[in-house]
């Protein structure tokens, strides 16, 4: 049996604008989504902004009741059995919120195991254990306001295996962690992989999905529009290669002007300090790439690159180049 | 009995951390002044405007009235911030997602405010036994205890109440204000009950403190406990009203905030 199963799910929401003449719009977040996750996958969620993927972590996490669809969470029901379902899953949304920041580490996760039920003799020996766990040995009497980003991540890691759940969602964790506390944290993931919990990672980091992830469905538009392995979604785009061009303060004008030339496929930015990489993605490879000059003439160019394409280059792709 | 022991925990652990975690940026300096200087003011404010207004015949009427309004700092100011904290911290989402007991999480923000309350009347009282010489020689001390006890209680009913408002308003504090000057008007702290006209009468009846400042006023010019009970158990009754709308309200508000997807909680 699958842990998680997702069948048509859908969830709008409505928006209101205007005081006196108030005007009802209705905005499509999950259009109609189906997934499955198997017990101990790690399953990655891709897509880009207003994409889908918080709405639909929220709606399997219980924060939101679907507009249609079925979603079961270990045969459990998502409206029905909600009460249920809390106490055999876990969360964390991304960003630094979500803590006591005026209350310590340790009184953080003592309020919540007693959120979670759990027996004072239970929390007092599992506590120092996820402090040790997530790297916070020695520094869960300190408050949470003088954590960094990263300990403030890892404490909501904490927080979230107080119960032991065996099914996580992590909704762009490592966002805004600098890249050695991002690394850390995959460590984490890791070892929470090695436990064999089933997991829901949401990430923009591409690297981060093909690393982490046992599968990946890439959503767009309140659609998924592909799933499958990493290595299967790089297939997509295995007669392409890519051509990295550095730029600097690329007009817009430009880049949908090589959007549209008959040769390119997708073409997206990279903003890299006072650089914007044009990732140039064509069957052409580096044949391609004195066409391209030519449509950049009068700009200011740096070093160029032929490479082979990532799953980055695939999504790019799936999601039309829009990131 | 389990369950009753894991629901008792929370309550407790919920209201000690909770309060903590939400007020601790309370300085002892801040906290002393909140509960110390702003009674002297009000009840200083009040009782010379209103001793001048009635020709200095009843100073202890406004002494007592704004003494034991004063809970209503805590009560209102202090649960509605415990509530809306959690709003504001971004930890909502992350109680909702709890299979913990709802009630035991919503009342248990209200506990550590019904002591802070009391305790606030109590300094308010010494001011005005220092200040204006209220006399308590025939007073029983044990009612008017338990007056205060469950006036402040009654206050927190309807600040659990408003805390709910500010899941849903950014604009609580201005709804909070409003609240306590009209109590400061419809509770009889200031006015004589029997001088406004009848729909203000009725809806004085419909608001703590209103019997609690009368019980108050009453013990401490000499009446006995039993005399003072139906008083005291309407302002009781009241509190339990407001709270059980608060708890229900803050369930509609979590239901709400699922099905529509529209407020800012999750």
């Amino acid at each position: 049996m699958n842990t998680i199963s997702v069948k048509n799910l859908k969830r709008i929401y409505k928006t209101t604008t205007g005081v006196i003449r108030r005007k009802t719009k209705e905005v499509e977040a999950v259009k109609d989504i189906s997934f499955e996750i198997s017990k101990g996958e790690l399953f990655g969620l891709l897509g880009p902004n207003g994409a889908g993927k918080t709405t639909t972590t929220k709606v399997l996490t219980t924060l939101l009741i679907p507009n249609a669809g079925e979603v079961k969470i270990n045969g459990l029901d998502i409206v029905k059995d909600a009460n249920e379902i809390r106490k055999q899953i876990g969360f964390i949304f991304g960003g630094e919120r979500g803590l006591y920041w005026r209350l310590s580490g340790i009184d953080n996760l003592r309020y919540f195991a007693s959120l979670y039920h759990i027996e004072p003799e239970v929390s007092k020996k599992r506590i120092p254990y996820l402090l040790d766990l997530v790297g916070l040995k020695g520094r869960g009497d300190e408050r949470v306001e003088g954590y960094s980003r990263g300990m403030k991540q890892r404490l909501h890691v904490a927080r979230t295996l107080l119960h032991d759940p065996d099914i996580l969602f992590l909704d762009e964790p490592t966002i805004g962690l600098d890249p050695v506390g991002a690394r850390e944290f995959r460590e984490v993931i890791r070892d929470l992989q090695a436990e064999k919990k089933t997991i829901l990672l949401t990430t923009h980091y591409m690297f981060e999905a093909d690393s982490l992830s046992d599968r990946v469905a890439v959503i767009d538009d309140g659609i998924i529009v592909a799933l499958d392995t990493p290595s299967a979604l790089k297939k997509h785009v295995r007669d392409l290669s890519v051509v990295e061009i550095e730029t600097f303060g690329i007009a817009e004008i430009v880049v949908n002007k090589i959007r549209a030339l008959p040769f390119v496929d997708a073409v997206s930015t990279r903003e890299q300090d006072q650089r914007q990489v044009l990732l140039v993605q064509t069957e052409r490879g580096a044949e391609a790439v004195p066409d391209l000059m030519k449509s950049l003439e009068g700009q200011r160019v740096g070093r160029v690159t032929v490479r082979e394409p990532t799953l980055e280059d695939a999504y790019v792709r799936l999601v039309g180049g829009k990131s | 009995m389990r369950i009753i022991t894991n629901n008792l925990r929370l309550f407790w652990q919920g209201t000690l951390l909770s309060y903590i975690a939400l007020f601790v940026w309370l300085r002892p300096t801040t906290y002393i002044a909140s509960k110390v200087l702003m009674p002297l003011a009000q009840i200083l404010f009040f009782s010379f405007l209103g001793s001048y207004a009635s020709g200095g015949t009843n100073v202890d009427f406004y002494v007592i009235g704004n003494a034991i309004q004063i809970v209503a700092v805590s009560g209102i100011f202090g649960v509605t911030l415990s509530i809306g904290g959690d709003r504001w911290n971004g930890t909502l989402p992350y109680l909702f997602g709890t299979p913990a007991n709802r009630m035991m999480l919503f009342f248990g923000r209200a506990f550590m405010h019904i002591f802070d309350g009391a305790l606030g009347v109590v300094i308010a009282l010494g001011w005005g036994a220092l200040l204006f010489g209220l006399d308590f020689s025939q007073t029983d001390l044990f009612a008017l205890g338990i007056t205060i006890l469950v006036t402040t209680i009654s206050t927190c009913g309807l600040g659990l109440m408003m805390g709910c408002l500010s899941l849903i308003t950014a604009n609580v504090m201005f709804v909070n204000n409003t609240v306590y000057f009209l109590l400061l008007i419809f509770s009889g702290a200031n006015i004589v009950l029997e001088t406004f006209p009848n729909w203000m009468q009725i809806i004085s009846q419909m608001l703590p403190l209103t019997r609690g400042i009368a019980s108050a006023r009453l013990l401490i010019s000499g009446s006995s406990l039993a005399e003072v009970t139906p008083l005291v158990l309407g302002e009781l009754g009241i509190g339990i009203i407001y709270g059980w709308l608060g708890f229900y309200l803050f369930k509609w508000v979590e239901n709400q905030a699922k099905r529509k997807g529209t407020l800012d909680l999750v």
